[in-house]
């Protein structure tokens, strides 16, 4: 259980930290009001344009999709290489029809297209 | 000298009543120890003798703060100094000796800069992002082993823990990107996303070969189950798991050649445009922080930790300090008088017309070097952990040098080259990898049952 106290504590400790440091720049630095460009979004010195929030290419949203499923086979393979000792022969074959399962669906966005950025 | 006058000046009145005071605890706050040990010490000694678990705790969370604050200002200093070599440049060379002092500057600079927020912005993610990336960073040295027994916390899920906290990092990017309303840094920020979910992938999977060799999740295990020579360490087993960890680490501390989330010539400076004064530094300080942290797990996992390339030489202590007594404390004040007129003797004798005084600091001078080397040589042979922590940081230095390296050669690749790099080489590679490890442990079982 101390363990999770650790992790609490660093936790704790560096956002005190962040916030103690900030809080002592705002402390000792000049603030000015300026004008309303001031405040503008940093757009190679012209006033903004357009929607800022836009829509962006759907590739994005299909690498998260692969990446779930791909991450959720990692915590699995984590947990069977701790007890693979154990599994010996039946382990490594079950292990390799599963990822040759999850592969066959790499392939297929492979073949689809998925993995080219557009 | 004159970038700390200008620093000086950029500040406000509180400022300049600030600063001082700050150095004032800085100094008074050594001696008002010495004096409340003097006066309320043994007390104070019993009271932390009986929670010894608490002033652990304390020590290991202060103790990382604290670590963090110089290794990336040397961090931040070396990538100056050497890929201004690389250019053919000089680099920083005004403040300090050899511009040693340059990140010092470059942190009171940041210290006192506007603390701003951009008009639009989302200000509480836009003040939590670097919280977040700076955090992520830290957090990883709670399973990060300096040396024997010199590890925060063993936790025994310690690589899951890792890269749990590690991937914590993307989020911090994500939120400055989106909270920053521009464009640039929605773009840098969705940048990071993508390459974070690719990458992180390729790195868990390069370490599960080391989760079958050592049996263990626990980083300090591993590191440990590489004693003895250097062909121990896993890299000589673990290859290719190697280079995989080496190419997704840069990727997921965002270093160039695969930094697409701050690609300075496509997205200005990606998710940290917006971001100015300190703020923006803790997102470098953070980085900086993450090369040291992935060149740690490199040597830890794959370089034999803190272990020495060579087996240790076992040195029992040829002489028991305490049995000497009175004589010990005759001995520490006598040794230095004694050593500095032996050592200053030379230089007197030499030339005549060397002054006493002269000769006398020269041997001061030798002596100090002569006491520090062997002070460091007896504590390298007598104290593991020291042993542990000298190869730990050299080692990891090497591999600092390694990404700063790399940073100056390789020129950044493209997103889409970046991507499809992830997914149709390194993912696959690192599968065989994974089933390679595992048929050649079941092989040498079965060898082994059968001899």
């Amino acid at each position: 259980m101390t363990g999770i106290w650790y992790v609490v504590g660093f936790a704790v400790a560096g956002v005190s930290f962040v916030f103690l440091t900030i809080g002592l720049s705002w402390l000792i630095t000049h603030r000015t009001r300026g004008d309303r460009h001031k405040g503008y979004p940093y757009e190679s010195g012209i006033d903004t344009y357009g929607d800022t929030h836009a829509r962006f290419g759907i590739s994005f949203y299909i690498y998260a999709l692969m990446f779930v499923a791909f991450d959720i086979e990692v915590i699995f393979i984590y947990l069977w290489a701790l007890v693979f000792r154990d599994l010996a022969l039946a382990g490594f074959v079950s292990m390799l029809v599963f990822v040759v399962i999850l592969l066959v669906g790499l392939a297929y966005a492979w073949r689809k297209g998925v993995l080219t950025w557009k | 000298m004159t970038a700390i006058a200008r620093a000086w000046d950029n500040l406000t009145v509180t400022g300049k009543i600030l600063v001082p005071l700050l150095f004032l605890v800085l100094v008074v706050a050594p001696v008002a120890t010495v004096l409340i040990a003097l006066f309320v010490g043994p007390w104070v000694v019993d009271v932390l003798a009986s929670n010894l678990g608490i002033v652990r705790f304390v020590v290991a969370i202060t103790g990382v703060l604290v670590f963090t604050i110089p290794t990336a200002f040397v961090i931040i200093y070396m990538e100056m100094k050497v890929i201004a070599r690389m250019n053919l440049r000089i680099g920083p060379d005004r403040v300090g000796p050899y511009g040693s002092l340059m990140s010092v500057v470059h942190g009171l600079k940041f210290l006192s800069k506007e603390d701003f927020t951009p008009t639009g912005a989302d200000v509480p993610v836009f003040t939590l992002a670097p919280v977040v990336v700076f955090l992520a960073t830290v957090m990883t040295f709670l399973v990060v082993p300096f040396g024997p027994g010199l590890v925060a916390q063993d936790l025994n899920i310690g690589l899951l823990y890792l890269f749990a906290i590690g991937g914590m990092n993307v989020v911090g990017l994500l939120m400055a990107g989106w909270a920053s309303f521009n464009k640039y840094s929605l773009l840098g920020g969705l940048r990071a996303a993508a390459q974070a979910v690719s990458y992180e992938i390729p790195l868990t999977l390069s370490v599960v070969g080391l989760v079958l060799l050592a049996g263990t999740l626990s980083v300090y295990q591993i590191g440990a189950a590489q004693a003895g020579w250097f062909t121990d360490w896993f890299v000589f087993r673990q290859p290719l798991g190697a280079l995989i960890f080496l190419i997704a680490g840069t990727a997921e501390a965002n270093r160039s050649p695969l930094d697409m989330t701050e690609a300075d010539q496509e997205i200005v400076a990606g998710f940290a445009t917006e971001y100015s004064g300190m703020r923006f530094a803790f997102f470098f300080f953070a980085e900086y922080v993450n090369v040291f942290v992935m060149s740690a797990l490199i040597v830890t996992l794959f370089f034999g930790a803190w272990n020495a390339p060579f087996p240790f030489p076992d040195v029992a202590p040829a002489l028991d300090p305490g049995s000497l007594g009175i004589g010990l404390v005759l001995l520490l004040a006598a040794a230095p008088v004694a050593l500095t007129l032996l050592f200053a003797a030379p230089f007197y004798l030499a030339r005549s017309s060397t002054p006493a005084w002269q000769a006398l600091l020269l041997g001061f001078i030798t002596f100090s070097v002569v006491a520090v080397g062997g002070l460091l040589g007896a504590a390298y042979l007598g104290l593991d952990w020291f042993a542990g922590l000298a190869w730990f940081m050299v080692k990891t230095f090497v591999f600092v040098f390694v990404f700063v390296w790399m940073r100056g050669t390789f020129p950044r690749v493209r997103i889409d080259q970046l991507m499809g790099f992830a997914w149709k080489w390194l993912l696959p590679a690192s599968l065989l990898n994974l089933f390679v490890t595992a048929a050649a442990i079941l092989v040498v079982e079965a060898l082994n049952k059968a001899g």
